[in-house]
């Protein structure tokens, strides 16, 4: 993730920010698996962004897969849990697939908006 | 070899370990279903003051005369509830039914609480900052993990002991080499299965690239908590390439599996003339990163006199690693307990007095530095040796505490082997040894410098909780 603000993948270049604010955010990006202590404040962030807004797991932990996967503080994954549409797989992906899934979020959020015209 | 270990009552255990403490560093402690283990470092590794827990009788805290073992102490309580007699802080460590303990404050006229966390406004891992702040000074800082607690540990028992090895290796991301060379070596020792000359050299390589990348990452977080944007920037830059590296060295960018119980992981360092003169290339331009931040005056001035550390304060708080340092610690697991390749190619400890986020970026420089220099040499050793896969095959049962110097410091990693499975395995990382001294060293600066003092450490979450 620290990547995409680094030169090589510089996701302003696509018109991108990381945010400092959830009320700021069109995307959420999570992940690993979703710890008991982190579900009421993944929760209450994810309230804070306004619609129309796109969750992304990022990593097989968020998606549920990989090596933690079946462990009692694993829980379904964040980003299973939180309902994510778009999943980036990998231990850990690349900056090059992370950055293909934000893409992909760009464009659901471009659907959703026409869609709701 | 096995560790050497000292069996005391339990209500003499705090004396004989403040007694260790004369002429060994500790480590941390653990329990195990019956026992409690307070490990220190010695020549020839970690040493082991124990003792039975027996009913009735209550355990000798050692947390009230050395503070830096509380978090240890209030996770075997928890986890193990260990009857320890007085703990100064008693609070359970981690969450209980998903809701962390109350944040120690300070209270008082002019008092203000703000919460930071777990969820923060940059890209780093979850943990929850209770500041009590006068104005703009920061009177007290309560960090409190548990938002990656996992149950790892829990789940790691009965796990085939060479199965275990790719879960080892993603406890975290950012120590994942150095922890997977302990276990290695833990399982090796266990197996009495030495490996060869050229896999240390090997193992050394891996473990050294770890520590640039992590370095350099430090060195462009502080840029840009001190408010340099072209510092952080090409510091990502670096780490980049640094992280290309890994993936030509080992076939994954965070070098996960790359070192493996008996050798190395498939596939590792199969193109060295590649690797080695990528490496030449991005040491020249550490170089000149290196000239550029230290010759940046208002940088510097920034970094000068924030988020001290005293020596005092590191040794009461058993600080590890560069942090310990750059307090005026001279302890470098690699040099005072060598181990693999660093018994004949040793590295050269770093050292500052000063204990504020400068001295902690010097020490990473120097280090940097040095680790460039024992790759090389690492290369000659390992010169055109064909590395092959490990054929190694653990016993029924064993049981070794291991430590290395990861990049935040020593990592330890503890196992038993019962019945051919892992009965307990135990880390704890050089992250979880130094959270405390992140806080201390927080307190009396400003709030602006926080995430400053905390990327000078830029310690791990994931593998303090596991």
């Amino acid at each position: 993730m620290n990547a995409l603000a680094g030169p090589d993948y510089d996701i302003t270049q696509n018109g991108w920010d990381i945010v400092a604010s959830p009320r700021h955010a069109d995307v959420i990006t999570v992940t690993g698996p979703m710890v008991d202590a982190m579900r009421t404040p993944a929760a209450r962030t994810l309230e804070a962004v306004p619609d129309p807004k796109v969750v992304v797991a990022i990593g097989d932990c968020a998606a549920g897969t990989g090596v933690f996967a079946g462990t009692s503080g694993a829980g379904a994954g964040a980003g299973v849990e939180l309902g994510a549409t778009i999943i980036v797989p990998g231990c850990p992906p690349t900056p090059s697939m992370i950055k293909d899934g934000l893409l992909l979020a760009a464009q659901a959020l471009s659907d959703q908006l026409a869609s709701s015209v | 070899m096995a560790n050497s270990e000292t069996g005391v009552a339990p209500a003499a255990l705090r004396d004989a370990a403040i007694g260790r403490l004369e002429y060994s560093s500790p480590l941390g402690a653990y329990a195990t279903t019956d026992s409690v283990r307070y490990l220190f470092l010695e020549k020839r590794g970690v040493g082991v003051v124990s003792a039975r827990i027996v009913p009735g009788e209550s355990v000798a805290a050692v947390s009230g005369t050395l503070p830096g073992l509380s978090w240890d102490e209030r996770e075997m309580a928890q986890e193990f509830h260990i009857p320890f007699d007085r703990l100064p802080d008693a609070r359970p460590l981690r969450p209980e039914l998903g809701e962390l303990a109350p944040a120690v404050v300070a209270t008082g006229a002019g008092v203000t609480q703000v919460v930071v966390g777990p969820v923060h406004a940059g890209i780093i891992e979850p943990g929850r900052f209770t500041f009590s702040s006068g104005g703009e000074t920061i009177v007290h800082l309560d960090f409190q993990i548990g938002y990656a607690y996992r149950g790892l540990e829990r789940s790691f028992e009965g796990a085939e002991p060479l199965d275990l090895r790719r879960r080892v290796a993603r406890i975290c991301g950012g120590c994942s080499a150095a922890r997977s060379l302990a276990y290695a070596m833990a399982i090796e020792s266990i197996s009495n299965a030495p490996v060869s000359e050229p896999v240390h050299c090997a193992r050394q390589i891996i473990a050294e690239l770890e520590r640039i990348y992590n370095h350099v990452f430090d060195l462009s977080a502080c840029c840009a908590a001190a408010g340099w944007g072209f510092g952080q920037t090409a510091g990502l830059g670096l780490k980049e390439r640094a992280l290309r590296i890994c993936q030509a060295a080992s076939g994954h960018r965070l070098l996960f599996d790359a070192i493996v119980p008996g050798g190395v992981g498939a596939g590792v360092l199969e193109d060295r003339k590649e690797v080695q003169t990528l490496l030449l290339m991005l040491q020249e331009s550490v170089e000149e990163y290196a000239g550029a931040l230290l010759d940046n005056s208002s940088l510097v001035s920034r970094w000068k006199g924030t988020g001290v550390l005293t020596n005092e304060a590191a040794r009461a708080l058993a600080a590890v690693g560069p942090a310990h340092r750059a307090s005026g610690g001279s302890v470098d697991v690699r040099d005072a307990a060598p181990y693999g390749a660093y018994q004949w190619l040793p590295a050269i400890p770093a050292r500052e007095e000063a204990g504020d986020v400068f001295a902690r970026c010097r020490v990473k420089i120097a280090e940097l530095r040095d680790s460039f220099r024992l790759i090389a040499r690492a290369f000659s050793g390992l010169g055109e040796y064909q590395l092959e896969l490990s054929t190694i095959v653990p016993p029924n049962s064993g049981d070794s505490v291991t430590v290395v110097e990861g990049p935040r410091g020593a990592e330890t990693v503890a196992v038993t082997l019962s019945g051919g499975l892992v009965e307990r395995v135990h880390f704890i990382s050089a992250s979880y040894r130094n959270w405390p001294s992140v806080a201390h060293a927080t307190i009396a600066n400003i709030i602006p410098d926080a995430p400053l003092v905390n990327k000078s450490f830029n310690l791990c979450y994931a593998c303090a909780d596991r």
